[in-house]
C-alpha cells in the first residue's frame, strides 16, 4: 500500500489532490427496511468482518506513513453514508453471505415477528465511507 | 442516499458499480465538481470505470487503471457506448503506473486501499 501511495505521488504534480476513500469500518452498517411512506427504519446491526478491520488498518498506516515521510499533506477528511438497496430480506441476506467485507449475520434490534412481517419489502444496508482529501507536496 | 437498483442482491460481480455510491454524489462529498473541472484525473483501482466516467464530463483528461481485465474489458464497452473521448482505460497496478512523473492533477482511490 505504501508502494501505491509512492507511486501516486509520483504521477502527480506538486500541490495535486490524492482522494483515499474506503467503506469506513470505525462504526457499524445498518441493515434498513423500507417502510410504506418510503423511510427507512434501522432493522439491526452489521458489523465488519475481521478481516476487513485488519485490512483497513493497514491502510490507515499506510496513509500515516506517507503523510509522515512527507509526501502528503492531509487537507479535509470526512464521513458519508450510502445505501445499498435489495429486493427483499433474503437478497440483502444472500449479499452478506457472499461479501468478505461484513460479517455474515446481522445483530438483529427488532423483534422476528416484525422481521416476518417485512420480509418482502425493500431492504438496504446503510454504511460509512471515509474519507480523506491530501495534497502532494 | 440511495445507490442502486432492485437488481442488487441477486448474481452481481464484486466490481458492480450498483453497490456503491454514485459517483456525482462521491465528488459531492469531497468538495464538488471543482475537484477534477479541467484536470487530469487517474482512477486508480477503477474497476468498470464508476468514478472515471463520473469524472469524464468535466475533467479535461481521465486515465482508469486496474489489474483485472474484464473489469477493463466492460469499462472500455461502457466508454463505447457512452461515446466519450476523453477516458482511457489500462490494464494495471497501483504499485507501478505506466505514466510519466507529476502528469496527472488527481489522484483518485477509490475503493482501493
Amino acid at each position: 500500500m505504501v508502494d501505491a501511495l509512492k507511486e501516486a505521488r509520483r504521477i502527480l504534480r506538486p500541490h495535486g489532490t490524492l482522494v483515499d476513500a474506503r467503506p469506513d469500518s470505525r462504526v457499524f452498517a445498518y441493515a434498513e427496511c423500507r417502510g410504506a411512506t418510503g423511510t427507512y427504519r434501522k432493522t439491526g446491526v452489521i458489523a465488519t468482518a475481521r478481516e476487513a478491520l485488519t485490512d483497513d488498518r493497514a491502510s490507515d498506516r499506510a496513509i500515516a506513513t506517507a503523510e509522515r515521510k512527507g509526501w502528503f499533506r492531509s487537507l479535509r477528511a470526512g464521513r458519508f453514508w450510502h445505501r445499498v438497496l435489495f429486493e427483499d430480506r433474503s437478497a440483502m441476506q444472500r449479499y452478506l453471505e457472499d461479501h468478505a467485507r461484513f460479517a455474515h449475520r446481522v445483530r438483529w434490534t427488532v423483534d422476528a415477528a416484525k422481521r416476518r412481517r417485512w420480509y418482502s419489502d425493500g431492504w438496504a444496508i446503510r454504511r460509512a465511507v471515509h474519507y480523506e482529501i491530501l495534497m502532494r507536496t | 442516499m440511495a445507490t442502486s437498483t432492485s437488481a442488487v442482491g441477486r448474481l452481481l460481480p464484486a466490481i458492480s458499480s450498483q453497490l456503491r455510491p454514485p459517483p456525482e454524489d462521491e465528488l459531492r462529498e469531497y468538495g464538488g465538481l471543482g475537484l477534477v473541472r479541467r484536470k487530469r484525473v487517474i482512477d486508480v483501482g477503477c474497476g468498470d470505470g464508476r468514478m472515471a466516467l463520473g469524472c469524464s464530463p468535466y475533467a479535461s483528461e481521465v486515465v482508469g487503471v486496474d489489474p483485472d481485465p474484464e473489469a477493463i474489458r466492460l469499462a472500455r464497452k461502457k466508454v463505447r457506448e457512452l461515446g466519450v473521448t476523453n477516458v482511457r482505460f489500462k490494464i494495471g497496478v497501483a504499485q507501478e503506473l505506466p505514466f510519466p512523473d507529476e502528469h496527472f492533477d488527481v489522484v483518485l482511490l477509490s475503493w482501493t486501499l
